[in-house]
């Protein structure tokens, strides 16, 4: 081989190495210019820009899993209302406030949480969460219109609000934006596949299914250094270093779920559990020095699993909630 | 000869030099991608503290900070006896969310999500509960005062939490994602039309 075949072999490769890192970003460029009508006429593409976002009232106790527009108004005093709001894992929630009438000093509020919060568990729990608790809570009575647009850090959060006086009320719109490196997430579904990835972050990501279910890991990468295996792996568990854990509980809050499995070297090849408890999720522990990546398929377990477990399960510890 | 040297040695310290770390969430203003309208407001991310108040409100603006530091303990704001399953009341809810039209899966959940108020709010006698001593104590002191003492019974407030079994949180999922699929359903008709002119 000549030597200037072998320095353009080289400099090819070099290339490729350092686009590694870019492909996530180009993804996210590619679908956000992404065209999906390219051979439409522009009459039918203003057409279809020109639809109306979506809309509908909100109730008082509400679930909304997509985006638009959506007014609450009090027809008679509501005083105990809350309203939950979840998009993709790769998506931040952000809501946006149209137009709000409450009357704060008559005892009105309306507060916007950053996650979920149910029976004093949330989610994320205070450990994987950037904020304090208290600064994840918005008040508009507090702050008022200067805090018209509230980002979620994740893909799930939350209104509380009271209404005194019938009539008051508030417009929300909902929109999401799309999240490169999600780290915390609830699924909305029982059933699918997820790749959580903590590339060179110091912090705890857990991606949370609120159903009992098998959890099958495909892949595992902990100790990866832009791309180069390290002959040293990351050696986690015990509480140190990079690692994944799988936690099964009853509530919502993962620092207070009981740790099933933990997984602390790299591995390729699927290995399944099945968890039988109200909520499963899977937390990966980054110290920041790797790239850590797992990917993981999950599904619902069948009633007749959770009545006769066989095979890798821990469900006795779970069997207490049912 | 020199020169592909020269040039794969700058592609190798691009390659290698330290960038900044990869974060999750972006700063404020547009991203490589971002496609948002430069009219707009940017979305305050909850990373970003809160806007520095205006001068003149600034002696009050941080005397609710300290208050609610203190603020360690949890606790859910009862809306009722969940005890009681709202099973049996919710399966025909349930059902006619099959059909798959727009309008009965709104009537339906319309439904199910007043009967699941009543369930919430019915027995008034959790109010006698801690929790319910500590709502009431919520209850006067989110009036809006700003005197000390309120300020100081609002910092034994722990935050406001919902009481929600996981059985009703993926019952309003479901029928979330349910929406969801029927409003995406609706979309898809609209677009073959729009197609099929």
């Amino acid at each position: 081989m000549s030597p200037n075949f072998k320095l353009q072999c080289h400099f090819i490769l070099i290339f490729l190495v350092a686009l590694r890192g870019e492909t996530r970003y180009l993804e996210l460029r590619e679908a956000a210019d992404y065209d999906p009508f390219p051979l439409f006429s522009a009459h039918l593409k203003r057409e279809l820009a020109g639809e109306q976002p979506y809309r509908r009232a909100l109730r008082c106790l509400d679930m909304l899993s997509l985006q638009g527009q959506f007014t609450f108004t009090a027809d008679r005093p509501q005083l105990h209302c809350a309203a939950f709001f979840i998009g993709e894992p790769e998506e931040f929630i952000t809501i946006h406030y149209d137009l709000v009438s409450i009357d704060c000093q008559g005892g009105d509020f309306l507060k916007v949480f950053d996650g979920w919060i149910l029976k004093g568990e949330k989610f994320p729990s205070s450990q994987d969460h950037p904020l304090p608790t208290t600064e994840r809570y918005i008040d508009f009575c507090q702050s008022g219109l200067s805090r018209r647009s509230i980002r979620a850090s994740q893909n799930v959060a939350m209104i509380f609000f009271r209404i005194h006086e019938p009539g008051n009320g508030f417009t929300l719109t909902i929109k999401t934006d799309p999240n490169l490196f999600p780290c915390n997430a609830i699924s909305q579904t029982p059933n699918g596949r997820f790749t959580l990835v903590v590339p060179h972050q110091h912090r705890n990501c857990s991606f949370s299914i609120i159903y009992p279910a098998v959890i099958k890991i495909s892949d595992l990468t902990l100790g990866h250094l832009n791309g180069l295996q390290l002959k040293k792996p990351s050696v986690g568990c015990g509480g140190v270093g990079d690692f994944v854990e799988l936690l099964g509980g009853a509530g919502l809050d993962p620092s207070k779920m009981m740790p099933l499995a933990d997984l602390c070297y790299p591995f390729h090849g699927p290995a399944q559990m099945k968890i039988g408890c109200d909520n499963t999720v899977v937390r990966m522990v980054s110290s920041g020095k790797h790239i850590n990546r797992v990917t993981f398929e999950y599904r619902q377990l069948e009633p007749y699993e959770l009545e006769s477990p066989n095979g890798n399960s821990i469900q006795e510890f779970c069997l207490s909630s049912f | 000869m020199r020169l592909p040297l020269l040039v794969s040695a700058g592609v190798l310290l691009v390659a290698l030099l330290p960038c900044p770390p990869c974060r999750a969430l972006l700063s404020r203003g547009p991203g490589p991608g971002a496609r948002e309208a430069p009219q707009s407001p940017q979305p305050l991310d909850f990373f970003q503290p809160p806007p520095p108040p205006p001068q003149s409100e600034q002696p009050q603006q941080p005397q609710p900070r300290p208050v609610l530091l203190r603020m360690g303990e949890e606790y859910f704001l009862r809306l009722g006896n969940l005890n009681k399953s709202p099973a049996a009341p919710l399966s025909p809810a349930s059902s006619l969310l099959a059909s798959g039209s727009r309008p009965s899966p709104d009537q339906a959940a319309a439904n199910f999500f007043r009967v699941l108020l009543q369930q919430l709010l019915l027995p008034r006698r959790s109010l006698d509960s801690p929790a319910g001593v500590a709502e009431r104590g919520a209850d006067s002191a989110l009036g809006g005062h700003q005197e000390a003492p309120e300020r100081e019974r609002r910092s034994e407030e722990p935050p406001i939490s919902l009481d929600l079994t996981f059985h009703l949180l993926r019952e309003v999922l479901e029928m979330a994602r349910a929406e969801q699929l029927a409003q995406q359903a609706h979309s898809n008709r609209k677009l073959m039309e729009i197609i099929g002119k």
